[in-house]
């Protein structure tokens, strides 16, 4: 691997639902359980909330890997949110990779509030994933000339 | 065998009566052989009506369109409208329906069945023509039979029809009110999915050079949203420019407008328009082509929309168009959707 | 519209941020935004004087936002909003970004967490620049509560309810109160007489000030929603008033219809004027009008001619009440699984293979045998009984999946009940495991194995079938690999609980769910039990799951003390950050009210309409839509698009 590769810090953009994974990631904190600084959290209610433009556009706008985290099967706050979002989530990923893609770029997974080392852990396998991959450059954003 | 007269005694009889207020339908076009869409209110042009292997339009898009024009006008259709619909084009009907866009009985179905010759397509005709230019075209049993200067030209509609209606299940309108033409479901041409099969045996590597190529070559004209009856949204989530202001509009609406994409038609916004319009027409695409016929860059379209609807049919067991009653794919779940996916 | 002046407070959070972010660096980037009108950083934000900080800049820059970087929302959201409304600005435009748990704790590199420090932070201004001020939404409440089942679950809270001085509705299917706990003989681990037990909280229903009871009733519709139902009962006519009835029997005697007594399970059979058991409340007998030989016109009149009371009434007619309530609580217990799906086990069809229910009626000083323990066939005393655990329980391939939870307890109950009776029978008990949690459960079934040489046989039954006037039983004893043939004079099957048909009636009336087995969803497993998913509908005994009497008694109190707690405020205060619909964009597709969760949203004149009462904010609904036409207020689409575009420093 190049320096240059080696310098480089894939940039991911994670979308948690409040109740479970943001909680798991605050466990992951409580802990002090260290992982690498590469994923930017934003909350959201449910993962049933994410629309499929979401991760459309943090890849549109650069990001090299997204992550959606919910509540397990069953557990979900809002009783059925996940189950939409494991539909939706499925249908973006397949299409994701349908177009050439690499599909270890988009990733999905249940954290629970009880779950902050896996929460550390998924972060970390997905930053270990992503940099061979590379900086994402097929959905990113270039305009002008 | 369709006999045409019978389809016009239909339009002719409902309009005399005032049944309907107009009928949607095929009539010839001005341009050699292809047939045009017809919007008849004269009982007497009832006999314009055509049915032959250039119907490939979608007529449930005007369905939209006479909706939208209503409801510009501010007014309430006084009587339902009838369209002549293909097996395909009924269920689009289907879907329009569910998503309530306008009353069952508010439309009249006229069913036609292609009875499993499907509509041609125009680009495998050419070369078969070998220059020749066809002033018609007919049904005639397994074959076309097309009219030029120089003669008859018969074809077996195999070799000339569209890609989609090779692969089609279901060339009969389920849902109608009245019905011509043999029921052919069954009739097995090509494997549902065959272009897609084909396609996605290729690798990632192939498939996005194959990809990249095309979204680079989109020029954003819209045809393909313009010409799917399922893009009937007044304001399309990924362009502010078809933005309605009605008396219901506020100023906050039109200052929270969300920019998706730039609107230059440049490989990464092209992507993320073809890949949000494949994704809000999943479970709601029922394949009747007309975008990828109306695309004038020639971008496979119907392979982004095909890869929805296999999902949907493989991994959650659902069905486009199948019942007016029925859920839709992003709204609804099963217990056995897949999730081996989720780590 | 006039700029936005937010004010980003930075804390130090002592060395727990300040060691690993370099928080000078994220205010000074903060600063640079162009909505951000102020900034400041101190080492411990939610201290006294910390706050105090934070309103005094609020008043002296005329903030009319916050963003405060620190620990998890979780922590010291609402002190900062409470702060924040303090300063005299809405709390719904003070935001927390959360850059410790997530950001300083777990990321040691200074420069990569600062990094992401100020992402994070940038990413929430960015998201408080289109925060509307909110207020919370009060909903009226009508102080009443409706419990729908009158047996020991619905009692129980209906007395607590009205202990409380609420004033409660207790509506019951049939025509007495008592359900199936009345039915029991005794109870256990204790042996305590039921009706002994019961029948002093039945008569405390009847006499409570505050309880109105309707027997012989049934909800069949429910509009409105937390706080406001509006309920509509079919109150069915008994025939009889049971204020003038004196329950002296001379009715029954004359009656010359016969039909089978479900209240005795079918052992025996009742008249067509019958009182279902002596300790029936309301005291009254009850007139059914399907099984008597014709009212309209009156066809026999013998009942009212002996009737020296004048209770009986053939001018009485059902009526439809409304009743307005704000909670309610469901309570409708459960049945046995039919027995003609157990086709190896008889399907029913056998003669002398009876259910639980039917052997606690034979063994009830009450029944239909006076507490003789004798076979329906001959009426002889049987000397061999065979109970089979876990029939239909246990079974995930043919019947259910799950375990019943008191079959185990109820069958050593039987075993040592009829060892009472007849002292010389034998009982043998086919099991797979034995379930015996609760308090002194464990010993109660030792004792039943050890004290009364009851035969406890690890293993299941294939068949049983009539033989010479027994049954044979085929089973296996799997601790000694042996099969095990016997010929029984009686067989009790524990079959399995299932959710009452009552159940599956009420579950759409309400539109509340039921699990994968058809008994009522909680709104979460482990956490809250007795709350459905809708607001303001509470679930109480084996309607939600199988339990035994005790873990009843303690769930009805629980749905009790939900309801008290609700009825408690003059209004209900529930979150502002709900759905809301764009009418502009809505073309009434109708995919969000399916995909909402709480079926808070319905389609009016075309266009969705949101439930301001039970919408939760979840979001599926704008995930949903094809056309951004509903969002979540101060979660829109376009705040998450900005706070993706600050995430990737775009």
């Amino acid at each position: 691997m190049s320096e240059q590769q080696q310098d480089y810090e894939p940039r991911i953009v994670a979308f948690l639902c409040k109740w479970c994974s943001s909680a798991g990631s605050d466990l992951a904190g409580v802990s002090r359980i260290q992982y690498p600084a590469n994923a930017t959290p934003i909350t959201v209610p449910c993962t049933g909330a994410i629309s499929p433009m979401y991760i459309l556009s943090a890849f549109n706008k650069g990001a090299d890997g997204v992550l959606v985290s919910g509540c397990h099967i069953g557990d979900c706050h809002y009783i059925e949110g996940n189950f939409l979002a494991r539909r939706k989530m499925h249908l973006i990923m397949q299409l994701i990779e349908f177009i050439g893609v690499e599909p270890n770029r988009f990733r999905m997974s249940w954290v629970s509030a009880a779950e902050g080392a896996k929460f550390a852990q998924v972060i970390t396998d997905f930053v270990n994933d992503l940099k061979p991959l590379g900086p994402q450059e097929k959905l990113k954003k270039v305009v002008g000339l | 065998m369709i006999n045409l007269q019978d389809i016009r005694d239909t339009a002719r009889d409902m309009l005399t009566k005032g049944e309907v207020r107009a009928v949607v339908g095929y009539r010839r076009g001005s341009r050699g052989m292809l047939a045009e869409p017809a919007f008849i209110t004269d009982p007497a042009q009832a006999d314009d009506l055509v049915w032959d292997p250039t119907c490939f339009h979608n007529l449930s898009l005007y369905l939209v369109e006479d909706r939208k024009f209503l409801t510009h006008l501010r007014k309430t259709a006084n009587a339902p409208i009838a369209i002549v619909a293909k097996g395909c084009d009924a269920r689009s009907i289907v879907v329009l329906l569910q998503e309530h866009y306008f009353k069952r009985e508010d439309v009249y179905i006229i069913g036609v069945s292609c009875e499993g010759t499907g509509v041609v397509d125009e680009r495998k005709l050419a070369p078969r023509l070998n220059g020749a230019h066809a002033t018609s075209a007919a049904f005639d049993g397994d074959d076309f039979v097309f009219t030029t200067a120089e003669g008859e030209k018969r074809l077996s509609a195999r070799e000339v029809m569209a890609d989609r209606c090779l692969e089609c299940r279901n060339p009969f309108p389920k849902e109608h009110n009245a019905v011509f033409g043999e029921d052919k479901t069954g009739r097995q041409l090509a494997e549902p999915f065959a272009a897609l099969t084909k396609f996605e045996a290729q690798g990632s590597g192939e498939r996005w050079d194959f990809w990249s190529h095309h979204f680079d070559r989109c020029i954003r004209c819209f045809a393909c949203r313009s010409v799917c009856p399922m893009c009937y949204c007044d304001e399309c989530v990924v362009d502010s420019i078809t933005f309605p202001v009605t008396a219901e509009t506020t100023a906050e609406d039109k200052a929270n407008r969300i920019r998706w994409i730039e609107r230059s038609a440049v490989r990464s916004e092209n992507i993320t328009y073809l890949m949000t319009r494949a994704m809000h027409l999943a479970g709601r695409c029922t394949d009747c082509g007309e975008c990828e016929r109306a695309c004038p860059v020639n971008v496979p379209i119907r392979l982004l929309n095909n890869k929805m609807e296999r999902q949907a049919r493989e991994k959650f067991g659902f069905e486009p168009g199948a019942s007016i009653g029925g859920p839709s794919l992003v709204a609804s779940f099963l217990d056995s959707d897949p999730g081996d996916f989720i780590r | 519209m006039s700029k936005k002046r937010t004010g980003v407070f930075v804390c130090h959070c002592g060395t727990n941020i300040a060691a690993t972010v370099d928080v000078a660096r994220v205010a000074k980037e903060m600063a640079g935004e162009n909505t951000v009108a102020f900034t400041q950083e101190y080492v411990y934000m939610c201290s006294e004087p910390g706050q105090e900080s934070v309103v005094q800049a609020i008043k002296d820059n005329k903030l009319d936002s916050v963003v405060v970087t620190c620990c998890s929302p979780n922590l010291h959201e609402k002190t900062f909003r409470d702060n924040a409304q303090r300063a005299g600005i809405n709390n719904f435009t003070c935001e927390i970004a959360n850059i410790r748990e997530q950001c300083s704790w777990v990321h040691n590199d200074k420069a990569k967490g600062t990094e992401k420090a100020i992402k994070i932070s940038r990413s929430v201004v960015r998201r408080v620049n289109r925060n509307k001020p909110m207020d919370a939404i009060a909903v009226n409440v009508t102080r009443k509560a409706m419990v729908i089942g009158g047996g020991i679950a619905g009692i129980q809270a209906a007395l607590d309810i009205g202990n409380a001085g609420i004033e409660v509705i207790l509506v019951e299917k049939q025509a007495t109160i008592g359900g199936r706990m009345l039915q029991l003989s005794e109870t256990f681990p204790t042996l305590d007489c039921a009706q002994c037990v019961m029948s002093p909280k039945m008569v405390e229903v009847k006499r409570h000030p505050k309880v109105k009871l309707m027997t012989y009733s049934e909800v069949q519709e429910v509009t409105g929603s937390v706080g406001n139902f509006r309920v509509k009962v079919h109150k069915r006519s008994t025939y009889v008033d049971p204020d003038k009835c004196k329950i002296c029997d001379h009715c029954t005697v004359v009656c010359p219809v016969v039909v089978p007594n479900e209240y005795e399970h079918n052992l025996t059979q009742r008249r067509a004027i019958y009182i279902p058991y002596a300790q029936a409340i309301p005291a009254s007998f009850t007139l059914d009008e399907d099984a008597c030989l014709g009212l309209n016109p009156v066809v026999c009149g013998k009942c009212k001619d002996v009737c020296e009371a004048g209770a009986i009434d053939y001018d009485m007619r059902s009526q439809t009440v409304t009743e307005d309530v704000g909670a309610i609580v469901v309570a409708t217990g459960f049945d046995l699984y039919d027995q003609a799906n157990m086709p190896e086990m008889g399907g029913g069809k056998v003669e002398d293979v009876l259910d639980g229910f039917q052997f606690e009626r034979l063994c009830s000083a009450s029944g239909a045998t006076h507490g003789h323990i004798l076979r329906p066939s001959d009426h002889k005393e049987p000397k061999d009984v065979v109970f089979i655990q876990c029939v239909g329980s246990r079974d995930p391939a043919k019947h259910c999946a799950y375990c019943s939870k008191i079959c185990c307890m109820y069958t050593a109950k039987h075993a040592r009940l009829y060892k009472k009776h007849v002292p010389d029978g034998r009982a043998y008990v086919f099991y797979i495991d034995i379930r015996s949690g609760g308090k002194g459960y464990e010993e109660f079934v030792q004792r039943t194995m050890e004290d009364d040489d009851t035969l406890y046989l690890r293993g299941r039954v294939s068949k049983l079938y009539r033989k010479n006037g027994k049954v044979r039983v085929l089973g296996t004893d799997t601790l000694t690999g042996q099969n095990v043939e016997i010929d029984a004079d009686m067989v009790v099957l524990a079959l399995a609980m299932v959710p009452s048909k009552g159940t599956v009636e009420i579950a759409k009336i309400l539109k509340i769910g039921r699990d994968k087995d058809g008994f009522l969803a909680e709104a979460h497993p482990k956490l809250r039990p007795v709350e459905s998913v809708t607001g303001g509908i509470y679930l109480a005994g084996a309607a939600q799951a199988p339990k035994d009497i005790p873990e009843t008694v303690a769930q009805a109190g629980a749905a009790a003390a939900k309801v008290i707690a609700l009825l408690s405020q003059s209004t209900l205060s529930r979150s502002p950050l709900i759905a809301k619909v764009r009418r502009s964009h809505c073309t009434g597709c109708g995919m969000c009210v399916e995909a909402c969760p709480f079926t808070a949203i319905r389609l009016d004149n075309g266009k969705a309409l949101v439930n301001e009462a039970l919408c939760e904010g979840c979001g599926s609904c704008s995930a949903t839509c094809l056309r951004a036409a509903i969002d979540v207020k101060n979660v829109t689409q376009l705040q998450i698009h900005e706070m993706i575009e600050a995430c990737l420093a775009v």
